[in-house]
C-alpha cells in the first residue's frame, strides 16, 4: 500500500499530459505517447530518488529519460521530437518553485527568496541540459551514420 | 524553372513551420534541403522567433530574397507535424512548384482543430491532475479543475483579441489565483497553494525556457537570447499576476 501511495504522482502526471497533449492539438496515439512520457518521466525521477538525493539531478535523470523516449517516438512515428518533448516535460517544469519564489518576494522574505530563486533556476537549467545532452547525441550520431554512409559508397 | 515561385514556396513553408511552433534549426534546415532538393546549390535561410530571410542565388547568378514578418503565435503540434511531413515527401521526391504550393496551403487551410469544449476539458483535467500530482486533495482538485477551465477561457478569449503573452500571462495567472483563494476561504479547498500551482502549470513557461535554451546551444544566439528573455518576462508575469490576486485578498480579508 505504501508504495502504491507513492507510485500515485505517476499516474497523475499520465492524466495531466494527456490534458496537455489536447491543449497542444496533438492527435490521435500521439496523446497517448505524450501521456507515457510524462509518466515515465515521472517515474525516473522517484526512482533515481534513492541514489542521487537532490531534485535537480534527479530532475537532470528525467529529463534524460524523456528526451531518449522522445526521440525513439519520434523516429518511430516519423514526427518531429519537439511535440512529444514539449508536453512529456511537462511534470519536471518547477511551477512549485516559481510560486515559493514569488510568495517570499511578497513577504519581503530576501534570503528565502534568493535561494528558493537560484534553486527554481538550477532545476530550469537541469532540464534544459538534460534534454540538450540527449538531442546533441542524437545529431552526433545522425551526422555519423550520414558520413560512413557515405565513404562506404 | 520558375524560381520566384520556387522563393515563395520555400518562405511559405518556413513561415507555417515557424508559424506552429518549430525549433529554430528546424525551420532553417527545413528551408534549406527544400531549395537544395528543386536544385538550388547554395541557399541561406535566416530565421529568428518573428522574421524569416530566405536568399539564394538562382544558378544564372541572380540573388532572390525574401522577408517574411511573424506576428506572435503559438504551438500546434498537428499542423508541425503535417508541414514538417510535406516537407520531407518534398525533398525526396520534388513535386512540380504549383502542385507543392497547392499541397502546402491545403494544410494551411484543413487545420484541425478540437473543438473548444474539449481544449476547456482539457485544461480542467490537466489543472485538477496536476493538484493532485503536488499532493493536493481531492477537494483541492477539484477547486483546481474550477480555475484551469478559467485559465483555458481567459486564454482562449485573448488570444482571439491578440493580446500580447506577458498580459495574458498575468492576467490568467491572477484570476486563478483570485478564484482559488476565494474558494479555500469559503472552505472548499484545503491547500491554496496547491491548487494555484497545480493551475498555474499551464501558464508557466518552463517549456519556453527549454526551447530557448535549446536553440542558445544550438548556436542560434539571436534566436535563443530573445526566446530566454522572452521566458523569463513570461515567468515574471505568471509570478506578478498571482502576486496581484495575493495582494488583493489579503486586502479583502486579511489573510
Amino acid at each position: 500500500m505504501e508504495t502504491l501511495h507513492d507510485l500515485a504522482p505517476v499516474l497523475f502526471a499520465f492524466l495531466a499530459c494527456g490534458g496537455f497533449a489536447v491543449i497542444y492539438n496533438i492527435h490521435g496515439p500521439g496523446i497517448l505517447i505524450c501521456a507515457f512520457g510524462g509518466a515515465l518521466g515521472w517515474l525516473s525521477y522517484l526512482l533515481s530518488a534513492p541514489i542521487l538525493q537532490s531534485d535537480i539531478s534527479q530532475t537532470l535523470v528525467a529529463a534524460i529519460v524523456i528526451s531518449a523516449y522522445s526521440e525513439c517516438m519520434a523516429r518511430v512515428r516519423k514526427c518531429p521530437v519537439t511535440g512529444y518533448l514539449l508536453v512529456a516535460i511537462f511534470p519536471l517544469v518547477p511551477g512549485g518553485g516559481i510560486y515559493y519564489t514569488m510568495e517570499h518576494a511578497i513577504n519581503g522574505e530576501n534570503a528565502l527568496f534568493l535561494s528558493s530563486f537560484l534553486h527554481t533556476m538550477g532545476v530550469a537549467g537541469a532540464l534544459a541540459v538534460g534534454v540538450l545532452l540527449v538531442s546533441s547525441a542524437v545529431r552526433m550520431w545522425g551526422i555519423f551514420r550520414h558520413r560512413t554512409l557515405l565513404q562506404r559508397r | 524553372m520558375d524560381y520566384d515561385l520556387l522563393l515563395n514556396l520555400a518562405t511559405d513553408l518556413g513561415y507555417g513551420l515557424l508559424e506552429s511552433g518549430a525549433e529554430i534549426y528546424r525551420v532553417e534546415e527545413s528551408i534549406q534541403r527544400l531549395l537544395h532538393a528543386y536544385g538550388v546549390k547554395q541557399a541561406d535561410p535566416f530565421v529568428i522567433p518573428n522574421c524569416i530571410i530566405v536568399s539564394f542565388a538562382t544558378p544564372e547568378g541572380k540573388a532572390m530574397t525574401q522577408v517574411r514578418r511573424m506576428p506572435s503565435h503559438g504551438t500546434d503540434v498537428d499542423l508541425l507535424e503535417r508541414y514538417n511531413d510535406l516537407c520531407r515527401r518534398l525533398c525526396r521526391e520534388p513535386l512540380p512548384l504549383e502542385e507543392a504550393r497547392a499541397q502546402l496551403h491545403a494544410i494551411g487551410e484543413t487545420r484541425r482543430l478540437y473543438p473548444l469544449p474539449v481544449t476547456l476539458c482539457a485544461y480542467t483535467g490537466a489543472s485538477a491532475a496536476f493538484a493532485l500530482f503536488f499532493s493536493g486533495s481531492l477537494r483541492d482538485a477539484l477547486c483546481a479543475g474550477v480555475c484551469g477551465l478559467a485559465i483555458g477561457l481567459a486564454v482562449t478569449g485573448m488570444t482571439r483579441l491578440h493580446t500580447s503573452l506577458f498580459f495574458k500571462s498575468m492576467l490568467g495567472a491572477a484570476l486563478s489565483a483570485f478564484i482559488a483563494l476565494v474558494l479555500t476561504y469559503l472552505g472548499i479547498g484545503q491547500h491554496s497553494e496547491r491548487i494555484i500551482i497545480g493551475a498555474l502549470m499551464a501558464l508557466v513557461p518552463g517549456i519556453m525556457f527549454t526551447n530557448a535554451i535549446r536553440d542558445v546551444m544550438a548556436g542560434d544566439m539571436v534566436a535563443g537570447i530573445s526566446k530566454v528573455a522572452d521566458a523569463l518576462l513570461t515567468g515574471v508575469a505568471v509570478a506578478l499576476g498571482t502576486a496581484m490576486a495575493l495582494g488583493i485578498t489579503r486586502l479583502l480579508w486579511g489573510v
